[in-house]
């Protein structure tokens, strides 16, 4: 069984101050790297003061342009949250869902991940 | 040329001398142009953002501005926020802390911002005492506000910042502005909607919309910003293009202004002595996130 990942939020950003699109990426390209391997992975935000909408769509909201609901609800987990930025990431996923069912949003979010590599460890 | 600038107070009247100082300004190249500051017997210090920003890209057009004849009152505080540093003034120290310095941002400083919101407001003993919440809400708000700038606005020039704390009025005023291509122009390229510029405004605070089409999905900033300053009982203001947005006490203003602001605006005033925890009435469990 492949072992389970747990990522630090802290750790990739390197700051407390967690407000960066660019700073998102990062962490969504370690969660989708772990995710494509089938492993689970439970993202910790210890030591994180402040997030923003803009760093939680890199983050974790792309995320639904690349995997299934079903799977990003059964391979991932969200730990060290403050409530009230648990309550925004529980935005930024609604938000992102409605997003992704759009077919067109969707497929050019494919398209583009393919002509990015696809592949996040390349980066 | 010489343009005389009246007094500038952070609200529509404001915005509208701005704007049309630009718009009689905007066809300058390698000019020299005197703005004749006699007549601002006030200057609301946050609105250096939109003011900073216009004579910057004055000045990217090779045109020599210079600001004459400014009250001792509007020098002063210029000064001690250092926005008069860029036209020739010493800077002068912020005895009474209440100011939040005049920056210019590139769109890739979203670090930097960070740290200048972190180092003149957050950790500085002169500024309020903001509740924990209302401090943290605040903090998230203006990253919000960069954020979005950095996002849409396609600036090159640059993202300008600046606030105010009134200790006695217990208010904190704070402008963002960009000069980039507006909300306007974001929607008609994104969404084929040919609004007018209040318009655009409008539907950029609305619900889902939003103008982001990539991979990295979007649209909360405003919303979000919208949310906490009807909570708070302050105001936003917005001007992009030719359009002016405004929410106090839950509502909402809007209208066309007569000439173009070539960017953006995000102007934020808050209630510092609101001692709500906004803290979240039921929790929302980990599990139930995805």
């Amino acid at each position: 069984m492949k072992k389970n990942v747990t990522l630090s939020v802290y750790e990739i950003v390197g700051v407390s101050l967690c407000v960066a699109s660019d700073d998102g990426q990062k962490v969504y390209e370690r969660i989708a790297s772990t995710l494509k391997e089938d492993r689970s992975v439970t993202v910790s935000f210890l030591n994180v003061s402040s997030v923003t909408s803009a760093f939680l769509n890199a983050a974790i909201g792309q995320l639904y342009g690349t995997f299934s609901e079903d799977q990003i609800r059964s391979k991932l987990k969200v730990k060290d949250m403050q409530p009230d930025d648990l309550a925004l990431l529980k935005r930024v996923v609604e938000t992102a869902k409605q997003y992704f069912k759009d077919p067109k949003r969707f497929n050019r979010a494919v398209k583009e991940a393919i002509e990015d590599g696809g592949d996040a460890r390349k980066r | 040329m010489k343009i005389h600038l009246p007094e500038i107070q952070h609200n529509e009247d404001g915005f509208e001398a701005l704007v049309r100082l630009f718009s009689k300004t905007e066809e300058c190249l390698f000019d020299d142009i005197e703005i004749d500051m006699g007549g601002a017997g006030w200057f609301d210090a946050d609105m250096c953002a939109p003011f900073g920003a216009l004579l910057y890209k004055l000045s990217d057009r090779i045109n020599t501005v210079e600001l004459t004849k400014i009250p001792p009152a509007v020098t002063q505080i210029l000064s001690k926020n250092g926005f008069l540093s860029n036209y020739g003034r010493e800077k002068l120290p912020d005895t009474f802390g209440t100011t939040i310095p005049y920056m210019r941002f590139d769109a890739k400083d979203d670090r930097y911002f960070a740290g200048y919101i972190e180092d003149e407001f957050v950790r500085r003993s002169e500024m309020p005492r903001m509740s924990r919440g209302l401090t943290k809400k605040f903090r998230e708000s203006v990253f919000e506000i960069f954020s979005n700038a950095v996002i849409h606005s396609q600036t090159k020039l640059g993202i300008f910042s600046c606030g105010q704390y009134f200790p006695k009025r217990n208010r904190l005023d704070f402008a963002v502005a960009d000069l980039g291509i507006g909300i306007r122009q974001n929607v008609l390229d994104n969404t084929d909607l040919d609004l007018k510029a209040h318009e655009a405004i409008a539907w950029a605070t609305d619900g889902q919309n939003t103008t982001k089409r990539g991979q990295i999905p979007g649209g909360l900033g405003l919303k979000l910003l919208r949310e906490f300053i009807s909570l708070n009982g302050g105001r936003i203001q917005i001007v992009s293009d030719s359009g002016y947005w405004a929410l106090e006490r839950d509502k909402v203003t809007m209208r066309e202004i007569k000439y173009k602001f070539p960017g953006t605006v995000v102007s934020i005033e808050i209630d510092t002595a609101d001692k709500r925890s906004y803290k979240l009435s039921s929790e929302i469990s980990e599990k139930d996130i995805f």
